[in-house]
């Protein structure tokens, strides 16, 4: 079966930046938060979900087309923003939220400081907190075609070989390395974890699922772990044959996870 | 005129893998002998001795990181090494990579001391550094200008402003600086800022008045980037003259021409600098992480990079030995012999301080003396004189900061 993505992409004037915005379907709001290497398009992913909630997927400041302000340093200051954005833009509170990655961690932040604002978490392959075993990958002693690479665990799958497992335009180049550059402000040190944020954990009220490939080969599974531990009631659910990007690696299986959890 | 020296100090070994390049940030740090490099620096240092004896107004020094192709790791490290064996030449530092350091308070405490034990020999330049600056000691690419610009203006501030004061800036953030050395040389040691092809750097230097040293040894390059100087000054209100702009180029001499051409391709041997040309370059993304060029910046060399497809050809991709010596990035000849073609970058570029590169990539020890000497004996003397007579004063004659005669200083 083959269905239109049917999505808006607008720019938008809002919350102190120049926001690249795209949505679709309709009823409740779900935010997407993208990851470190940001977001090339709406994804499959998305239109599954745009089936059941309005999806509102910014490309965050920096990534994308959207502006990068200079007052943004930290993953706490996304978070911030994140939270600025929900309220500037009129989306009714608490709302569905999934983070993939570095999206996973302004999450989390954002709700170690709020309960109020999410009604259910959904954590994917997330960045923020330092592995038990394992090293976060480096993204910054590595190549941008590796770093995908890297993020896949399947290289024929629809979604890698379709953005990434090809040349890529000038264009799409460009994007790529604009959005290295946001990735490198954000992440640089402490490298993709906080230092703080597991004595914070606890203090998160917001029903979490934590969702991980079993071959992530960026944010080890062991950090998944330690979501697990620190926040109240999370679970967790690892996806077999999978690495850094279900949603794009195994988007059916990793929608279907998310919608059980979201409408249960 | 001033005529400096410059050696990259490069590791040297025969058995070198053509796969390691230049090493940086590609070799493991267990291929590093420390009796070898004991030999290799103490040779280095002894080179520069006599290059002060043979006449050299100016030992310059560097500084890279994770990087065979430069044993000089840490600039001052040599400098201070200098300022108590030599007596009379300057020490150039281009320079310090002033964004790589956390902490600049203990920068500026260096470089005071060795201002002081040189005696005011010191001239203390300033780089933003490579990729591999950035990466090695673990600082943001992406703040890299920022953090060159705020440190250069707290190191000033701190030898120019009696303590104790506090500095809350943007990267650095001080409750009491009051080091108690301050630099010989006031207002403060003179800055100079070498650099390759960065429209940025050469505006930022002529905005600051310090001297810029073009690095690549291109005629062509050079001359676009000294219009910027030019131009950038006459928006400042002063008018940039052969004091403000320097150059360096690769130099062999020997007593035959046939030996000039044999022992100087050594220089185009060995373990080399990855920015040579012809040399092996870093990975992409070490060479620029993600933001270490300014988004503007970045779209600029995306548009020149679109022009040179085009079909013209980068005088940096003509990188054999034979094509540098064409080209004049590379002098090799006899004191006869060279004379003529120094004169003629004097003539085509009009700088006031000319860097001599020798003894670099894989020559050894004897082939830079001999050059050394020969330079003394035969060749400085005689460019000097050109130099007069083109009317090329140097940042010693002329002081860059006000276009004032130094006459009490020049050599």
């Amino acid at each position: 079966m083959t269905t239109t993505p049917a999505f808006t992409e607008e720019t938008l004037d809002i919350a102190g930046t120049s926001l690249q915005l795209r949505r679709g379907g309709s009823g409740e709001p779900l935010l997407i938060l993208h990851g470190e290497l940001g977001v090339p398009d709406w994804l499959q992913a998305h239109e599954l979900l745009a089936k059941h909630y309005s999806v509102y997927v910014p490309s965050l400041p920096g990534f994308g087309t959207s502006s990068f302000p200079d007052w943004l340093m930290s993953v706490r200051d996304l978070s911030t923003w994140v939270s600025w954005f929900v309220r500037a833009h009129g989306l009714s509170t608490p709302l569905n939220v999934i983070g993939f990655s570095l999206g996973g961690w302004i999450a989390a932040e954002l709700a170690t400081a709020n309960s109020h604002i999410f009604s259910k978490m959904v954590l994917v392959g997330a960045g923020g907190i330092k592995p038990r075993e394992g090293e976060i990958w480096d993204y910054f002693l590595h190549s941008a075609k590796e770093a995908f690479q890297q993020s896949f665990h399947d290289h024929e799958s629809a979604e890698y070989l379709k953005y990434y497992g090809k040349d890529w335009t000038p264009d799409e180049a460009d994007q790529v390395e604009t959005n290295r550059e946001a990735a490198i402000r954000y992440l640089w040190r402490p490298y993709m974890h906080s230092i703080t944020l597991p004595d914070l954990l606890p203090a998160i009220a917001t029903p979490t699922l934590l969702v991980w490939g079993r071959q992530d080969g960026i944010v080890p599974i062991s950090s998944c772990e330690l979501y697990k531990e620190g926040i109240p009631g999370a679970r967790a659910a690892v996806l077999e044959e999978c690495g850094h990007m279900p949603e794009m690696e195994k988007p059916e299986e990793f929608t279907k996870t998310v919608l059980e959890f979201l409408g249960g | 005129m001033f005529i400096g020296h410059f050696t990259e100090q490069p590791w040297q070994k025969e058995d070198w893998p053509a796969a390691w390049g230049s090493g940086v940030m590609e070799v493991s740090n267990s291929e590093y002998d420390p009796l070898r490099a004991s030999g290799l620096y103490n040779r280095y240092l002894d080179e520069k001795v006599y290059a002060e004896e043979m006449g050299f107004d100016g030992i310059m020094v560097n500084e890279h990181h994770s990087a065979p192709f430069c044993m000089n790791s840490v600039a001052n490290v040599t400098s201070s090494i200098l300022a108590r064996i030599t007596q009379k030449a300057k020490i150039l530092i281009l320079g310090n990579i002033l964004p790589i350091h956390d902490d600049p308070l203990w920068l500026a405490e260096q470089i005071a001391m060795i201002d002081v034990i040189s005696k005011g020999r010191l001239i203390p330049g300033v780089v933003r550094g490579g990729g591999s600056e950035s990466l090695t000691h673990n600082v943001p690419p992406h703040f890299n200008r920022e953090r060159f610009e705020e440190a250069h203006d707290f190191l000033v501030k701190t030898w120019t402003t009696p303590g104790p004061f506090r500095w809350e800036g943007k990267h650095f953030h001080y409750r009491y600086v009051n080091p108690w050395a301050v630099p010989l040389q006031k207002p403060y040691p003179p800055i100079w800022v070498p650099g390759t092809s960065s429209r940025e750097t050469v505006e930022w230097a002529a905005r600051h008045r310090y001297p810029y040293i073009m690095l690549a040894s291109q005629i062509d390059l050079t001359q676009q980037m000294y219009k910027i100087y030019y131009d950038t000054a006459r928006e400042e209100g002063y008018e940039a003259g052969p004091q403000h702009l320097g150059f360096m180029f690769f130099f062999h001499v020997e007593e035959t021409e046939k030996r000039a051409m044999e022992v100087g391709r050594t220089l185009t041997q060995g373990v080399r600098s990855p920015y040579d040309p012809g040399a092996q370059r870093p990975r992409p993304y070490i060479a620029g992480p993600p933001g270490i060029a300014t988004r503007s910046a970045r779209a600029l060399r995306r548009k020149m990079t679109a022009a040179d497809s085009s079909g013209r050809t980068r005088a940096g991709a003509r990188a054999t030995f034979e094509d540098q010596v064409a080209t004049h990035g590379m002098v090799v000849g006899t004191p006869d012999s060279v004379i003529p073609k120094v004169r003629y970058i004097m003539e085509q570029l009009r700088p006031g301080t000319i860097i001599f590169r020798t003894g670099d990539g894989a020559m050894d020890h004897e082939s830079q003396m001999r050059t050394l000497k020969l330079m003394g004996e035969e060749v400085m003397p005689k460019l000097r004189e050109i130099a007069d007579e083109l009317g090329l004063p140097g940042p010693y004659d002329i002081d860059p900061r006000t276009n004032e005669p130094l006459a009490a200083m020049a050599s």
